[in-house]
């Protein structure tokens, strides 16, 4: 199915934003919201994993249920996991379309990468102190 | 022992209430901080002392090597650029500015990825804004659009609108109006008297259609408008046309969504129009607590508020061109040098994968996404605990921020002016 990718701040990744390396942050950046119809016509229970693909990248991450959003929209707080759907295209702006990137979602059963694995997939390498 | 008076450096609401407990070198109560202040004063997971990466490993290695190091990166390399900076004290952006010049690179901050469409309009129709100080006393109407302070921004609310009483308001709560303007629900908008929701990408047609109704050209809007019914919008043009003072504050939903300057550009002109017949203000929610500090000392030195190109031997800013997300998608920049902000975990996938394919740099106290693209980074005093310096509020007011007890780590100001002097005595020889 498709989705509008929206990203911004929420309180629990503005708490964890200096403990990068920790469980809560991962944790809540790879929080996918979506409208509950949407999960249900998608199959899928609150926490199941899902891959989200866009023309910029792909990754995995956890759906959660969220009546606020319309059905066709998804929120991912800012952060490695919704960056890596979005493109580096600013239109001469400077600013990416962090708010309106056209993503595919689709179950999975592959597990969440960690915030290092994600870096590592980009050329980077992991320190783990 | 008990800090009174103590500016939290975390969000642009620089809240200089908090009253923080201390035991030596560590922080044991926050009073009067929201849960962003909380998990910034008592958190402690600092990087312990300056990293190195050989090939896949990771060494730790003094700061005067690291300093040395950082300094010959930035010299051999022919296009560096030097990001982040909102997250530092002003003098160190100061020190950054200087170095950039002295290195012919490109220093951008990260209003980029953030308010700079925000100051591009600001530069082509100019800023009727004003300070929280007045808000705070005088407006009785406030717009929040697209933005949700009550995540973003936690104490906006009660220290200067909803919830805070002002000199002309001594019953805020109810002699205020909200309204919250969004394409989704969310805590703050559940608290307004009026949501006005829009379907994405829908807010320059609102912000025009706003505006005609305020010219008296209503009988023109059609029945919806991006999904809003024209009876909402005229209920909000009216709300707007009757306050004594009004104030729109808005967030990172305009500068990100298609149109994004001209967004903002429009909502101006709404606020001008409106002008005609009250008070009324508009500001941006700056993020970092010293994002708006950034855009002040570039624009001092430089001429130039963020995205400023020294490669010409003078200050040159082009958004779009000069950009760190621009210059890293072009792949143009040999070296980065980070300070105060985090690429890796806010910036596309692809700038990450450049920024790994290049001496990185970080100047940092924490351990965060980037630091697993870096080649090196260097750990810091963290400015409003065991540093000192000034900053900017989000609405241009400088405050000074307090260090709570002598730091064992160097400030940022102290690592780049000693980068400084070797790239100075480097190019003079």
């Amino acid at each position: 199915m498709k989705f509008l990718l929206n990203t911004g701040r929420t309180i629990r990744q503005g708490s964890f934003v200096e403990r990068k390396n920790s469980p809560a942050y991962r944790n809540e950046a790879s929080s996918c919201r979506m409208n509950p119809i949407d999960m249900m016509e998608l199959g899928i229970e609150e926490g199941a994993t899902i891959r989200a693909t866009a023309p910029a990248g792909s990754v995995v991450m956890r759906a959660l249920p969220e009546s606020g959003l319309r059905k066709g929209e998804i929120f991912v707080c800012l952060g490695p996991f919704a960056n890596h759907l979005v493109s580096t295209e600013t239109h001469g702006t400077g600013m990416p379309d962090f708010k309106t990137t056209r993503v595919e979602i689709e179950p999975t059963d592959e597990r969440i990468a960690e915030i290092w694995e994600l870096m590592e997939s980009c050329g980077g390498s992991r320190y783990e102190g | 022992m008990k800090v009174e008076d103590v500016v939290c450096t975390f969000c642009g609401c620089l809240c200089d209430d908090l009253v923080v407990e201390v035991e030596g070198e560590t922080v044991i109560g926050v009073e009067n901080g929201c849960t962003l202040a909380q998990e910034k004063f008592m958190g402690d997971h600092r990087l312990g002392h300056p990293i190195q990466r050989k090939g896949k490993d990771w060494a730790p290695v003094s700061y005067d090597e690291a300093i040395e190091t950082a300094a010959e990166v930035l010299l051999e390399a022919d296009r560096p650029l030097l990001y982040g900076w909102s997250g530092t004290l002003g003098e160190a952006q100061s020190v950054g500015v200087h170095l950039a010049e002295l290195l012919g690179a490109v220093i951008d901050n990260t209003s980029t990825v953030c308010h700079g469409p925000s100051i591009m309009a600001i530069q082509e129709v100019g800023h009727p804004g004003c300070t929280l100080g007045q808000v705070k006393n005088r407006a009785d109407l406030l717009i929040y659009w697209g933005c949700n302070p009550i995540d973003a921004h936690p104490r906006h609310m009660s220290r200067y609108t909803t919830f805070a009483d002002g000199f002309f308001l001594k019953d805020a709560f109810r002699d205020r109006k909200v309204i919250v303007v969004d394409i989704r629900e969310t805590e703050s908008s559940n608290i307004a008297d009026e949501f006005i929701r829009i379907e994405p990408g829908g807010d320059y047609e609102v912000l025009s259609a706003l505006r005609a109704i305020v010219r008296g050209k209503g009988s023109l809007i059609p029945a919806s408008v991006a999904g809003v019914s024209r009876e909402q919008l005229i209920r909000m043009a009216e709300l707007c046309k009757a306050a004594r003072f009004g104030a729109m504050f808005f967030g990172l939903g305009l500068t990100m969504s298609p149109g994004k300057q001209k967004n903002i550009r429009n909502a101006i002109e709404l606020t001008e129009e409106l002008n005609r017949h009250t008070k009324f203000t508009i500001s941006p929610m700056r993020g970092h607590w010293n994002v708006y500090g950034s855009n002040e000392v570039f624009t001092w030195i430089s001429g130039y508020p963020y995205a400023v190109d020294f490669a010409r031997g003078i200050a040159f800013y082009n958004p779009g061109e000069t950009t760190a997300v621009d210059i890293l998608r072009r792949g143009e920049c040999d070296a980065c040098l980070v300070v105060a902000s985090d690429p890796g975990a806010h910036f596309p996938r692809d700038c990450c994968a450049h920024l790994a394919s290049i001496p990185t740099i970080q100047i940092d106290p924490h351990v965060n996404a980037t630091t697993h693209l870096s080649h090196l980074q260097i750990p810091v005093a963290v400015t409003g605990i065991d540093a000192e310096g000034t900053a900017y509020r989000m609405d241009g007011v400088p405050i000074r921020t307090r260090s709570l007890f002598p730091s064992r780590y160097p400030t940022d100001t102290g690592i780049l002016e000693k980068i400084y002097a070797i790239v100075a005595r480097e190019k003079e020889s």
